[in-house]
Formats: structure tokens, sequence, C-alpha cells
């Protein structure tokens, strides 16, 4: 939009103009100063100290050292990896798969695109209320009919056991968000040019090579946006593990939010939490320079 | 028939699209059954006494009895009331002062010129790629030094800082739709500034704000994380996190606990029957936590 400043009126009134600006910015930073920036630079500076609430002693990067030397920030950072991949890639293909049903006319698509905003809309406490019922092992829904058609001998406990508290805790995520890729996609899908396809097809091109050729291309930046903002998003996930399995059974589920959050309030060591913190900042930040430079996305607006 | 370009024999294109179609409803009908199943056990649960719900060892998935027992049980042995009147509050209030933040920056932003303008797109960008549990630690130092713990005000603080990246980027957006002629043909005919924000930019403004508003909302009444950090004291529980503990009781079983579920839902199932496409224009501008 080109509404440069010269072409307002000469005497917009420079008080009132001067009195707008400050209206709408002030309460902006002050409000960003406060809730954004004054906390992470506190935090990252307590990150430098032991004890920093009470005794504080300044320790440099000791904090950060004795996270990163313990193998069990690895693993925890491993069980985010397999977490933030494993439920991204499979919102993803539900989300993709129903867009491309929806996409076609076909009867009913209008209540399917209603039906799947309530998981989006959900609060993740009623998700998880849900997914324990239906997984859970003495009254679940889903043990009944696998006990019932014998696919297995005995009822399993989903949620805590070593072997599927992981692939549930999955499950539940991907009920909940694959609405988020589902929306994205097919508002990309529905601005594809149908005559697209109808050349291709008398062309003689097969349903494959269309999906291959024309879709895919069309939707390859929504997919890479999916992919890395729900990933990162999934990678920091807290209140969906917490709420299923509190991060167990024996940490198999405990990722670094779980773990940020017991540094914090069971060790009540604010120092590694923070330093923890601070590398989660890191890994963020890093994602967000990736994002920044390959999509662009603060050109959508005119700055 | 012809052949495709690789010299493939080709399957008909009749016999193609109707492999397609199949394909499609099987979709369709996969993922609505793995969407509606867990929706109808909360419904059909949360209407049927326990002791009808799993008579014989098994639930029971048709209601034969449907009753209110379960919510009468809620209301009396616990504080659900208490619960519900925190979130309400603490919604209320993030979703105001969300929504006034990212219309006031919204306008400024599109309507005012200075340097560094790709830089505050970028801070916003960035905070909104923030998860609650990141922000929630600092938060959490930061308000246990000024005695914010513990109280609507902080909470408000917090949730509004989780919601404001976004609400903020959608204003953001909206208003560069929204043509500067209509102020200036105001302007043109004397309206001082503040007159024409009231009685011009506002009104048009109205979708852009309400889909701000929704997801404010949203964000408010969902969360679990921030409320989990900053409140301790079981009198300020909003909903989510007073909810949570239910299933520790002994006096509490599943059918209170989908009953309380069902409570929690409706305002997200009225928005999602009533103001579907508001919320859709947020998938638009770029997708929402």
């Amino acid at each position: 939009m080109s509404t440069g400043t010269g072409r307002r009126p000469p005497l917009g009134g420079l008080d009132g103009r001067t009195l707008l600006v400050l209206a709408c910015f002030v309460p902006l930073f002050l409000f960003f100063a406060a809730v954004w920036v004054v906390p992470i630079v506190f935090a990252l500076w307590m990150s430098f100290f032991e004890n920093p609430t009470t005794a504080a002693e300044f320790v440099g990067l000791d904090n950060y050292v004795e996270l990163l030397t313990t193998p069990r920030f690895w693993e925890f950072l491993w069980t985010s990896v397999v977490y933030a991949v494993g439920s991204t890639v499979l919102s993803l293909l539900v989300g993709l798969a129903l867009a491309l049903a929806v996409n076609r006319r076909i009867r009913g698509r209008l209540g399917l695109r209603t039906m799947m905003i309530f998981p989006y809309l959900l609060p993740t406490l009623i998700v998880i209320f849900l997914w324990t019922f239906l997984l859970d092992q003495n009254v679940g829904v889903l043990n009944q009919f696998l006990v019932e058609y014998g696919v297995v001998d005995e009822p399993i406990a989903f949620f805590s056991s070593l072997q599927w508290a992981m692939p549930s805790v999955i499950v539940a995520s991907v009920w909940k968000y694959g609405s988020f890729a589902f929306f994205i996609i097919l508002a990309r899908l529905q601005a594809i040019d149908d005559d697209l396809y109808e050349r291709a097809r008398v062309e003689g091109a097969t349903t494959w090579q269309m999906f291959r050729d024309i879709t895919l291309p069309n939707l390859r930046s929504a997919i890479l946006i999916i992919l890395l903002v729900r990933g990162i998003w999934m990678f920091n996930k807290f209140d969906i593990i917490w709420l299923s399995t509190r991060g167990g059974p024996i940490e198999a589920t405990t990722t670094l939010p779980i773990y940020v959050y017991r540094l914090t309030f069971s060790s009540v060591a604010f120092g590694r939490a923070t330093a923890l913190a601070g590398i989660m900042f890191a890994l963020l930040a890093a994602t967000a320079v990736v994002y920044f430079y390959v999509f662009q996305p603060s050109k959508e607006v005119n700055v | 028939m012809a052949t495709s370009p690789r010299g493939l024999v080709a399957v008909p294109q009749r016999i193609q699209a109707r492999l397609t179609r199949i394909g499609v409803y099987v979709t369709a009908v996969v993922v609505a059954v793995f969407v509606t199943v867990p929706v109808y056990l909360m419904l059909t649960l949360a209407f049927q006494a326990p002791a009808d719900a799993f008579a014989g060892g098994r639930v029971n998935l048709i209601p034969t009895n449907p009753t209110l027992r379960n919510f009468r049980v809620l209301f009396e042995t616990t504080a659900t009331s208490t619960y519900f009147r925190n979130s309400l509050v603490v919604t209320a209030s993030t979703t105001l002062l969300s929504t006034a933040i990212a219309v006031s920056a919204g306008y400024g932003l599109t309507r005012f010129e200075f340097r560094g303008k790709s830089y505050a797109a970028r801070a916003i960008l960035f905070s909104y790629m923030f998860s609650p549990i990141v922000l929630a630690i600092p938060l959490y130092v930061v308000f246990f030094a000024l005695g914010l713990l513990n109280s609507y005000f902080g909470l408000t603080l917090a949730l509004t800082a989780i919601s404001t990246p976004f609400t903020i980027w959608l204003m953001w957006q909206y208003f560069q739709t929204v043509p500067i002629a209509l102020e200036e043909s105001a302007w043109v005919r004397g309206a001082s500034r503040w007159r024409t924000l009231w009685d011009v930019v506002l009104p048009v403004a109205r979708p852009g704000y309400v889909s701000a508003a929704i997801f404010a909302f949203s964000v408010a009444w969902n969360d679990f994380t921030m409320a989990r950090v900053i409140m301790s004291d079981e009198n300020l529980y909003p909903i989510t996190v007073g909810a949570s503990l239910f299933l520790d009781r002994p006096t509490i079983g599943w059918g209170e606990t989908m009953a309380v579920s069902v409570l929690i839902c409706i305002p997200p199932f009225l928005i999602a029957l009533f103001l579907q496409q508001y919320l859709l224009q947020g998938f638009n501008v770029g997708g929402l936590e």
C-alpha cells in the first residue's frame, strides 16, 4: 500500500496526530517491555547465578555446562525431537488427506469442515481427558475392542507403559492439531486454478501425475511452514504431555519443557531452570532465523 | 485409451476417477470417525449415571437413562463454580486487553511511518513462535520478584503476553485492507483524527477485531500452562487447572469428569457454530497456535 505520509492533509492537526501516535505505540512498547523483554533478560541474567533468588553467587556459564554435560539432557532433547517430529508429520498427513478429500465436492464437506474445528478449539485438558478415557486399561473402549476381537490378550495401559506412552501422547496430539494443517492446506488448495487440472486431464495425465505436478508444488510452502512452525511449537509443548503422563513412565515422555518445569518447581533450581529456558530460547531463535530467511513472512505486511 | 507419457499402460480415466472417489470417501469417513468418537464418548458418559454407564463391566455406548446427576455431583462436591468464575474473569480481561492493544498497534503500524518497522514485524513474529512454557519460566521469576503470582492481574498479563503477538499481526494485516481514503474523506469534511477513528475506522475494522477477540478468548479459556505456573492458590485456579486435579479424587469418576468437560466445551462449541468465518480468517493470516 503506497499511502505515503505526503498524501495526508498538511494540517491534519499536528497535536491530534502526535497524541494518536503516542496512544498507539506507548501501550504497546510498555506492554512488550514488561511481559517479554524484561522477563527474558532477567531470566537470562539469572541463568549465570547459583541460587539466584536466595544467596546469589555468580557462576558464569556453569549452569549451562552442567546441563549440557549430563546425559539426561541429551535424552530429553532426543525425546523432544521424537515427539515434535512424530506429532507434526502425522498431523500434516491427516490434515493433508482430509483437505484433499474436502476439496473435492463430496457430500457433507461443510459438515466435515465444521467438525474439524472442534478438536482445535477444545482445551488441551479435555483432549487429554478424552484420550485417557479412550485408552484406559480398565474402562477404555479401545482396550475393550482389542480384547474382544482377540488382537491382544491383556488390556494395555497405554499411557503408563514404556513402549506405548509416547505413541499415545502423539496420537492425542495429532487428534488436536491435525486440523491446524487441515485448514491451512485447504485454504491453499482452494486457491489453485481448476483450469490447470482440466488441461492436464485433457492431456491424459493420471490422478497421481496431477497430484505430483500440480497439487504438491502449490502446497510446498504451506507444508514447509506447517513443518517448521508446528514443529517448533510441538517441540516446546508442555500441557499435552504434562496432563497425560507427567513425563513418565520413568521419564519415557520427559521432553525439555517437562524438564524445565521440573527444575523450576520440583528441584527449585532457578539457575539451571533459567539456563535451560535460555537453551530453549536459543533453539527457538535459530528456528526463527530459518523461518525469516526462507519464508520472509514479514513481507506479508508493508513495512 | 492413450498410454501415459512414460509408456506405461494407462488406467482408463473413468476408473481412475472412481478409485480416487472411493479413496476420498474412505479418508473422509476414517478421519470423521477418528474425530467424532472421543467427542461422542464424552457426551454419552456425561449424561449417564456411572452405574448405568459401566453396567456389566463395559462401557454402555447408548444412554438409556439420560440424567444430569453428574453435573449435580460436580457442583455439590467440588469448587467447580469458583473455578469457572476465575476462568471467566481472567478470560474476559485478557480478551479486552489483548484486543485493545492489537487494535491500537495495528492501526498505528499501518498508518504511521517510522524506521525499523521491519524489526517490529520480526519481533512480533518471533514472539508469536514462542510457546507458553518458554515464556512462563521467565515470567514466573519476574512475577515472583514483583509479588504478582496468585493474582488475576498477573495471569491476565501472562495470557495477554502470549495472545497479543498473533492478535497484533492479525490487526496489522487487517488494517492494510482498510483504505486510508475513507479516513481522508472524513478529514476533508473536518472530522478530527479521533472522531474519524471512532466513527469511520473502528466500524470498518470490526471483522478484524472480532477475529482477534476470538483468538485471545480461546488462548485464555484453553490455557493450562500459564495458570499452572502462576496460580498456586486453589481458590484462584481457572477451570482447566481445577478440573485437571479431579481425577485424583476418590469422589470424582469419569462421569463427573466428562460432565465438567462438556461445560468447558460450551464456549468453543458456540464459537465454532456461530463465528466460524471469523475463526477461519485467522488461519488465512498464517495459522494459530
